[in-house]
């Protein structure tokens, strides 16, 4: 009798882990991560923040390798293939930028997820063994990365540097279908890691050498077919946003790629994505105005894709500062009363505090000392653009360059210490207009980087945007973060390092050396009972684990 | 702690002024090249006209093209093919942009677009492959943003440049005008000679072994003992320094800290310190006064 009911529990137990093997549970998407890696930025808030303690203050010490996997992209024997493209001649395939993981890794039911751009793998959690590989033969388009995999039930979903979403079975690797989301002809290129939302997978893409307008849309996870789709302009005078705007021709050329996965507040029902710089890019003079929604904050409502609101970090932007920068969610605490939040160090280097219900700017800081190209801000909180910085033919001098005070790689938002945390670089370079035409194409104008003063991890204070500490680094710069109930900041350090800090006050608590630098944010998930760190750096992933 | 992997390729920001490349989106750009990787979009053949890959034309071929587009499409279509008063944009057209060797370009032609106000055009099949090309090579120079030819920028004002020179910019403390800089105007143009204004070191100064430069970073790094070394700045981070000695001797020193103490000295702080003061008609000056000196 015994055995009998033992068995039975076995059956039960062991029965949805079969059924379940790959499947991700929706319900994973709405807590902090702690068992997998279910998404981009492990939860929706995108505050790489985690629960975890197991690896602390205490015994960061012993952090020790547990396994190495290294990626092969590219057309290799055994991989599963799919495309519209033609084979790969010898010798392509891989990556004319070469291999760098740019995605973090989703990490569900024992299984990591990642991408490069074109390729796709599942690796075994535990030891880092390859379980399949998909690569994808392109048409083209810019291979500069790839942010990673969305995951709905048993299926995954990444994005093409050809613009396709591509669907694979979790389990096998096999391809289920593809849907092309836009013209690889018209110069779009894709990047961003689809974020899963209920039944909507939230495609965004990029594109900034032929003039092209933005959009963000949802795709049924089942069928692949287009459930909306916002474009980041309005398309017609009398539209929201057409004032600002020349005419419906500039508005239909205008930029604001969505290249940067967004973040989701389910009570809200609200998707919040950053969008990027307006088209032509560094020559405005065909689109004179503030150009909405380009370097814009937008929250859009996840059922229909309509705005509820939108903030413009950089209006009339000409120096290619997007602000598609991670939107980070959380609850805080402003003038002793608990908000809603949702903050951003923008490409621009002003650090952005806004009401996530309402759209309402609170706080807007520079955090970039060599900042200089605003005159403040105006009564919403908006920077203020100096005219005479705009890109002119005998060159002006522009801190932050295009490649901004920060850039894609994710922040982090410890809620134990109230601090922000973020990579950010000081740099400056000369902006030549060379296209002078009424109707400039392209990007209209040359940048010549002229120095800087290095790379710094900041802890910013998101009730003044003020910096709380610093630390500069002598070598490179820095990288995506994650923070931790361990009391732990992991960061790369542009040296080829995986860098801990204190979070409190910035102390460098472990290093390792790594192959390459870090190439997104780490990411961490409690597994058979054991605490895995996990990294991308150049071409490999490096798993960490506590020493026994 | 653990180290493993290649050896590390540094780039360093804090002293050479290089923009760290990881974090680009746009390929192309001087703040956008992927870390330690290929400097520009790589040529991928057999993917024509996107991602940074287009078609090579020859001079005679363009100039035709040119010719024939000018003498019958610009009415329309502007000089540039940017659009005119009643033709549109070819440069920013799905049709033109979707064309390899003229087979949809011709067709349009050969019908016309009557509708829309477009005759047909009797053209050779050579002549449509000569206006392709123009329009394929004009998208292009509108696209690769890094053959866009910077114009005249000699707007500054050359005794405004002395006096800056010699006074506020501090310059004179370096460099002499019947030194260093004598017939530096005959050396350079106007746009490297800015350039080389606002940032005099070019690419990377360390990880070279040989090859000493003027603009190189060096280092004294003295240790607990007292035992002092001197050296071209290799690699800094926060856990190691590496430099290179007068021998030619690597020394390499782990940081714990600060321990070893490291002085680093850096010819080009001047020009660095200057990014924070100068106003753009300042660096105008500079350059219009530093091309007289022939």
């Amino acid at each position: 009798m015994r055995t009998a009911r033992s068995l039975f529990a076995i059956c039960l137990a062991a029965l949805p882990g079969v059924l379940a093997a790959q499947m991700l549970d929706p319900s994973l998407l709405l807590k902090p991560p702690t068992n997998a890696w279910p998404t981009y930025n492990g939860d929706y808030s995108g505050r790489r923040f985690s629960t975890l303690s197991q690896i602390n203050q205490s015994n960061i010490k012993n952090l020790n390798l547990a396994w190495i996997y290294r990626a092969n992209p590219g057309e290799t024997p055994g991989a599963k293939v799919g495309g519209e493209g033609p084979p790969p001649k010898p010798g392509q395939g891989g990556n004319p930028f070469g291999v760098s993981i740019k995605a973090t890794p989703l990490m569900v039911n024992g299984v990591l997820y990642f991408t490069t751009p074109d390729n796709t793998w599942a690796v075994d959690a535990r030891t880092g063994t390859e379980l399949w590989h998909y690569f994808w033969r392109t048409r083209g388009g810019i291979h500069i990365g790839n942010r990673g995999v969305g995951m709905y039930g048993n299926w995954l979903y990444f994005e093409t540097p050809d613009n396709y979403l591509v669907s694979l079975d979790a389990k096998t690797g096999k391809e289920r279908w593809h849907k092309e989301i836009a013209d690889v002809k018209q110069e779009y290129f894709s990047t961003p890691a689809p974020i899963v939302v209920g039944n909507h997978v939230i495609v965004g893409t990029g594109g900034d050498s032929l003039d092209v307008p933005g959009f963000l849309e949802a795709h049924d996870p089942e069928t692949g077919e287009i459930q909306w789709k916002w474009w980041s302009e309005p398309m017609k005078k009398g539209d929201l946003g057409a004032e600002s705007w020349p005419d419906e021709y500039s508005m239909r050329h205008g930029g604001g790629m969505t290249w940067i996965p967004g973040t989701y507040d389910p009570e809200l029902k609200l998707y919040y994505v950053g969008t990027g710089n307006p088209n032509p890019v560094m020559a405005g003079q065909s689109r004179k105005g503030d150009d909405l929604f380009t370097c814009s904050i937008v929250a859009l409502d996840i059922e229909t894709g309509k705005m509820r609101w939108y903030f413009q970090a950089s209006p009339h932007d000409t120096h290619d500062w997007d602000a598609a920068q991670t939107p980070v969610l959380f609850d805080g605490v402003i003038d002793g009363k608990p908000r809603k939040l949702l903050a951003q160090a923008n490409r621009n280097g002003y650090f952005f505090v806004l009401d996530r219900e309402t759209g309402k700017d609170i706080v807007s800081y520079p955090f970039l000392e060599t900042m200089n190209w605003s005159k403040g801000v105006d009564s919403m909180g908006r920077p203020i653009p100096n005219p005479e910085k705009e890109p002119q033919v005998p060159g002006v001098l522009v801190s932050p360059p295009s490649g901004g005070a920060t850039n894609w790689p994710p922040p982090s938002f410890d809620p134990e210490t109230g601090l922000f945390y973020v990579g950010t670089s000081a740099s400056y370079s000369v902006f030549y207009l060379t296209d002078t035409d009424p109707h400039p194409e392209g990007y209209g104008a040359a940048e010549k980087a002229s120095g800087g003063l290095g790379s710094t991890l900041r802890a910013i204070d998101y009730k003044t945007g003020k910096t709380v500490w610093r630390h500069d680094f002598p070598g490179g710069g820095t990288t995506g973060l994650l923070t931790t109930a361990g009391k732990l900041l992991f960061a790369g350090d542009g040296s080829n390092h995986l860098v801990v800090f204190d979070p409190a006050n910035g102390k460098i608590l472990w290093h390792a050396g790594l192959g390459g630098n870090v190439g997104n944010g780490p990411e961490t998930y409690l597994l058979d009972g054991k605490q895995y760190l996990v990294v991308g750096a150049g071409d490999s992933l490096y798993a960490f684990t506590l020493a026994q | 702690m653990i180290d493993f992997g290649r050896p590390a390729r540094v780039a360093l920001v804090l002293l050479s002024g290089i923009v760290p490349q990881v974090w680009s989106q746009t390929p192309g750009g001087p703040a956008s090249k992927p870390a330690d990787q290929t400097p520009a979009p790589a040529r991928r053949a057999g993917f024509a006209g996107a991602g940074g890959d287009y078609k090579q034309y020859d001079e005679a071929t363009l100039d035709r093209g040119k010719r024939t587009y000018s003498a019958n499409c610009a009415f329309c279509h502007g000089g540039n093919a940017k659009g005119g008063e009643s033709g549109p944009d070819l440069l920013r057209s799905v049709t033109v942009l979707h064309d390899e060797n003229g087979e949809l370009i011709g067709k349009v032609l050969q019908n016309g677009r009557v509708d829309k106000g477009m005759p047909k055009f009797n053209f050779s099949p050579d002549q449509v492959a000569d206006i392709s090309a123009f329009l394929h090579d004009s998208v292009r120079a509108a696209a690769e943003r890094g053959t866009y030819k910077i114009l005249d920028i000699l707007v500054g004002d050359p005794k405004a440049g002395q006096a800056y020179f010699n006074g506020a910019g501090g310059c004179t403390g370096c460099h002499s005008v019947t030194g260093d800089l004598a017939h530096v105007g005959s050396k350079y143009d106007a746009v490297n000679l800015q350039q080389k204004i606002v940032m005099p070191r070019e690419g990377r100064q360390f990880g070279r072994r040989s090859g000493k430069s003027p603009t190189d970073v060096t280092a004294t790094v003295t240790l607990p003992t007292g035992e002092v070394f001197n050296g071209t700045l290799e690699k800094m981070d926060d856990f190691a320094i590496a430099i290179v000695d007068q021998n030619g001797d690597y020394h390499s020193f782990a940081r714990d800290g600060d321990v070893p103490k490291i002085e680093l000295h850096d010819p080009m702080k001047g020009h660095t310190e200057l990014l924070k003061r100068y106003t753009d008609a300042d660096i105008h000056n500079l350059t219009a006064y530093l091309v007289t000196l022939k």
